[in-house]
């Protein structure tokens, strides 16, 4: 599962509260890919750069684990999105309603895809609390994209989200080999 | 970063002949790990744990295990998931206020 969303937003909070284990994080090389966006005229012999990149695990039973990565908060890093991606069960998009429009990169990402998503608005002390179907329009997700209010910090809200992800994840196959029959 | 990676009898034995990342590598892949809590838990970077774990399966010191594409579309699977997720228990809540 990918953890997505704006920086600061509370990915790594997320991570951890459902992680069995202490989120570890890991640097992952950003490679010539960004070498046209980056800047490199002042540090010419730089010629790597790193992203860090958490995640935690949650053991289903024996022969089945889930792995949460985090996704690097800017959106240039979109190549490394593509490799968690790639077989990924399915994201959750954490937004924060004061800066709704952070997570509008990692919404267009996941539809483009065709990877299952839900929204997850996590409700910061003080924000103002939104109806799930404001933020579905303000984001104008496809019909049956799940939002869900949380808060990064309770496991039993972390675990609400990924339940609800799944679900919809499933409905979204189920659809397809409908489709694909008919 | 998921494949999965573990130590073959062979590296075990050939352990103490390893030098540096090789001998750490093998060491904390006694039990089977993904590529990403190697790199994380010997603190290398990402792309040297890939580099580093294909020499060691071509030497025959390490199995690398990638996960199967359709299991994340496998409805059994989803339903496994979905069940365990739910007996997490909650305990464990609110605890981290740092980001």
């Amino acid at each position: 599962m990918v953890i997505a969303g704006g920086f600061g937003v509370g990915k790594t909070t997320t991570v951890g509260s459902i992680s069995e284990i202490a989120p570890l994080t890991t640097e992952a090389a950003i490679t010539e890919v960004a070498a046209g966006v980056d800047d490199l005229t002042h540090t010419p012999h730089k010629t790597t750069t790193t992203v860090a990149m958490d995640f935690g695990t949650i053991t289903i039973d024996p022969t089945l684990k889930l792995y949460l990565f985090g996704t690097p908060g800017q959106d240039r890093f979109w190549f490394l999105w593509d490799e968690l991606s790639n077989g990924a069960l399915g994201a959750v998009v954490l937004a924060d309603t004061r800066r709704l429009e952070d997570c509008f990169p990692a919404v267009d990402f996941f539809e483009h895809r065709g990877i299952p998503f839900a929204v997850a608005v996590n409700c910061f002390p003080g924000s103002r609390t939104f109806r799930t179907q404001d933020v579905s329009r303000a984001l104008d997700l496809e019909a049956g994209t799940p939002v869900v209010l949380c808060d990064a910090r309770s496991r039993e809200s972390g675990k609400e989200v990924l339940i609800a992800l799944v679900e919809h994840a499933g409905r979204m196959h189920t659809a397809r080999m409908l489709d694909s029959v008919g | 970063v998921e494949t999965q990676v573990v130590a073959t009898a062979e590296g075990l034995r050939e352990l103490d002949r390893l030098t540096f990342e090789r001998h750490d590598i093998v060491a904390v892949c006694r039990r089977p790990q993904s590529i990403a809590e190697i790199a994380a838990k010997l603190r290398l970077h990402l792309n040297v744990v890939r580099v580093l774990a294909e020499d060691l399966r071509s030497a025959g010191q390490l199995s690398v295990h990638v996960p199967h594409a359709g299991t994340a579309q496998d409805a059994s699977v989803l339903r496994r998931v979905i069940d365990g997720l739910r007996t997490i228990p909650d305990s464990r809540g609110a605890l981290r206020d740092s980001d």
